[in-house]
This record gives C-alpha cells, structure tokens and sequence, in this order.
C-alpha cells in the first residue's frame, strides 16, 4: 500500500489553459483597456460642459432677442429683458453643463470601483438646451412688440392708400363730403358717423385690396 | 489558414506555474493601481458634493450680460440714429437696466443656488450608491476570507482531535498488548 503521488494531484490540462488564457486576457486589458480608464477620468476632470453649454445658450439668447429692431430700441425695457433672459440661459447652461459633468466622473469612479455605470456621457443633454422662462418671456415681449408695429403699421398703410384713393375720387383724404352728399341725396338726413362707418366698410372697392 | 494560426496561438501563452499565488499578485497590483489611479479622483469626488462652482459663476454671469445688453442697445441707437429716444427715455431705458440687473442677479443667484443643490444633491446620491456597492464587496470579500479561515481552523481542530483520538486508540491497543504480554 502506497502513500499519495503528488503526480495525481497536478492540474489537468484544461486547468492549465483556462489560467494561461485568463493571464493573457488581464495583460491585454491592463495594456489596452485600462489606460481608457484613466483617459476617461482626466476627460471627465477637464472638459468643461458648462462653457461649452453656456456659449450655446448665448448664441441662443441672442439671435431670439437682438434681431435690430427698432420697436425694440425704443422700448424702454428691452436691454433689462435681455440681461435677464441671458442670465437665466447661462445659469441653466452651466446647471445642465454640470450635471453632465458630475455624471460622467460619477461613471468613471463606479466602473473603477467595478460596478455598473451609466456609460452616457450627458452631452445629449446638454445639447438639448430649452428656453428658459426669462428667454421665453423676453421673446414673447420682443415678439409683441414687433406684432403692435406690424400692425399699426398694415393699418397706417391701408389708411393711407384709402385716402390717396379718396382724394383721387372726390379730393377729401376722408371721403366725409361724398357720404355727406350721398346721404342727404338719398332721405335728406345727415346720418350719425357710425352708420357712415358702416357704409365705407360696406363700400365696393374698399382698402388696398378692393 | 488564419483557423490554424489562431488555434497554435494559445501554444504561444506563457505556462502559469501558480495561479494562486499570480491572483494574488493581481489582486495586489489592482488594488495599487487603482490607489494611484483613481484614489484622489475619488476624493475630489466625494468634496464635489459641497461644490458652489455654480452660485459663484452666476455672479459673474449677470455682470456680464448687463454689460452686453447696454452694448447691445447703444449699438441699436446708433443704427437707428438715435431711435429719436429723448434724453429722458434713455436715462429711464437705464434705469429700467439697473434695475433689470439687480432683480437678474438676485434671480439668478437664486436659480443657481437651487440648481447647484440638485446637481450636489445627484451627485451625493451616486456617491451613496458607489459607497454601498463598495461595501457590500468588501464585506462579502471578508465573509469569504473569515469563512475560508473558520474553515481552517476547524479542518485543524478536527485533525487534531483525530490524531489524539488515533493516538489514544494506538496508546490504549499498546497498553493492552503490554498487559496481555505480562499477563500472559
């Protein structure tokens, strides 16, 4: 009776490749995957994604609110608007900048401590940069704005290219003595303005479309 | 042709005489690396949670966007020539700025410090979930360790008690032999 051989106690031969495979594949990765790692990590520490954020947010703010307008330069408030508007973008840019920021160094500790991590890096978000309230509010006002003038331009114009109409007709930018004559020809009362109103509007041929 | 070259490949791997004691050396040089790697990392992390870098930017901010608003206005009255604004509507269109700017800065401020919190607040969170998975492995790399101690310790003590046991039982057999052989 013998004792135990040490012979049949050696590994078998699938044990042996399993330990040389799994000895070339951690060389391979602390070679190649590793330094990823760490350039992550610096990345993460240097890329500023608030400046990046804020500069498009400027952008942003400025084509919506400094469109030269003159309604605009007029108005009293429209330089306060803009301050406020850009303010709120920049802080919201850099709040959204941040985050992304904190994520992605958040991400590189988890996959160092080796545990699952959010491989997003958050510039989708940061490029997704809405409107903030002051912005849309500026923009509504410059927007307002430029809708009274329109206006009161259109209505000017039609105004205008009625009365050339008149004084071609009868003389009077206002039309007034040929409704007046029409009138008192017709029944012999002089009628009240709003019913003169009422007849211009009615009026073939009114306005610059007519 | 590339079948055969890459099944010879892995006769080119380099034998590995103990695995045990390479794991542990891995395990070492992992846990070194990842010190001078990633430990101060991790610590500026971990501060980044009282971070103010965006209430300190918003101050900065609304100075500058004052600036570039009353800029921005002169350059629109000189395009219009003047806009036909009175001294006394550009004193107001001022005024109106000042004020716009101290309310902007308040605002914002206020807006920063709210943001700076949820972004601080996010970031302790994901800190407090790394921290729990930091320790949920190092506790279940110590339960093993004690296990496989607790282990030891009982394979010896039960070796022990067996080889009194044998030696009992030798002693007693001999002790017997001795008597039977006087007796005798």
């Amino acid at each position: 009776m013998s004792g135990p051989k040490k012979s049949e106690y050696k590994a078998t031969e699938a044990e042996k490749i399993q330990a040389k495979v799994a000895k070339a594949e951690k060389d391979y990765f602390n070679e190649k995957y590793s330094p990823l790692l760490r350039e992550m990590r610096d990345l993460s520490l240097k890329e500023n994604y608030g400046g990046f954020a804020a500069g498009r947010a400027q952008a942003d703010t400025m084509q919506t609110l400094t469109k030269p307008s003159l309604a605009a330069t007029k108005a009293v408030d429209t330089s306060a608007e803009l301050a406020s508007a850009a303010g709120a973008q920049q802080i919201m840019a850099q709040g959204k900048g941040l985050a992304a920021k904190r994520q992605r160094q958040v991400g590189v500790l988890a996959t160092a401590r080796g545990q699952q991590a959010d491989a997003t890096t958050g510039l989708a978000s940061v490029a997704k940069l809405e409107a903030s309230d002051r912005l849309q509010s500026a923009q509504r006002k410059q927007m307002m704005r430029e809708a009274q003038q329109g206006a009161a331009l259109e209505i000017g114009g039609t105004l205008f290219s009625q009365g050339m109409a008149n004084i071609g007709n009868d003389g009077k930018f206002f039309g007034g003595d040929l409704r007046d004559k029409e009138r008192q020809t017709d029944d012999g009362l002089v009628k009240t303005s709003l019913m003169r109103l009422g007849d211009r509007l009615a009026q073939k041929g009114y306005g610059p479309t007519g | 042709m590339i079948g055969k070259l890459m099944s010879g490949m892995i006769e080119t791997l380099k034998d590995v005489d103990d695995p045990q004691d390479l794991y542990a050396q891995m395990t070492r040089d992992d846990y070194d690396q990842y010190l001078k790697d990633f430990r101060p990392f991790e610590e500026q992390l971990l501060k980044a949670r009282n971070d103010t870098s965006l209430i300190d930017q918003a101050r900065k901010d609304v100075q500058t966007q004052s600036r570039i608003a009353s800029e921005v206005a002169a350059r629109n009255t000189e395009r219009y020539g003047g806009a036909g604004l009175s001294n006394a509507q550009r004193q107001q269109q001022q005024r109106t700025l000042q004020r716009g700017t101290s309310l902007a800065a308040v605002g914002s401020i206020n807006n920063a410090r709210v943001m700076q919190r949820e972004v601080n607040q996010a970031t302790l969170a994901d800190l407090i979930n790394i921290g729990q998975g930091v320790n949920r492995n190092a506790l279940s790399q110590m339960n093993t360790a004690a296990n496989l101690q607790s282990q030891r310790y009982n394979a010896y003590k039960n070796a022990k008690a067996q080889h009194s046991s044998q030696m009992i039982g030798f002693g007693s057999q001999l002790g017997s032999a001795l008597l039977t052989a006087f007796l005798i």
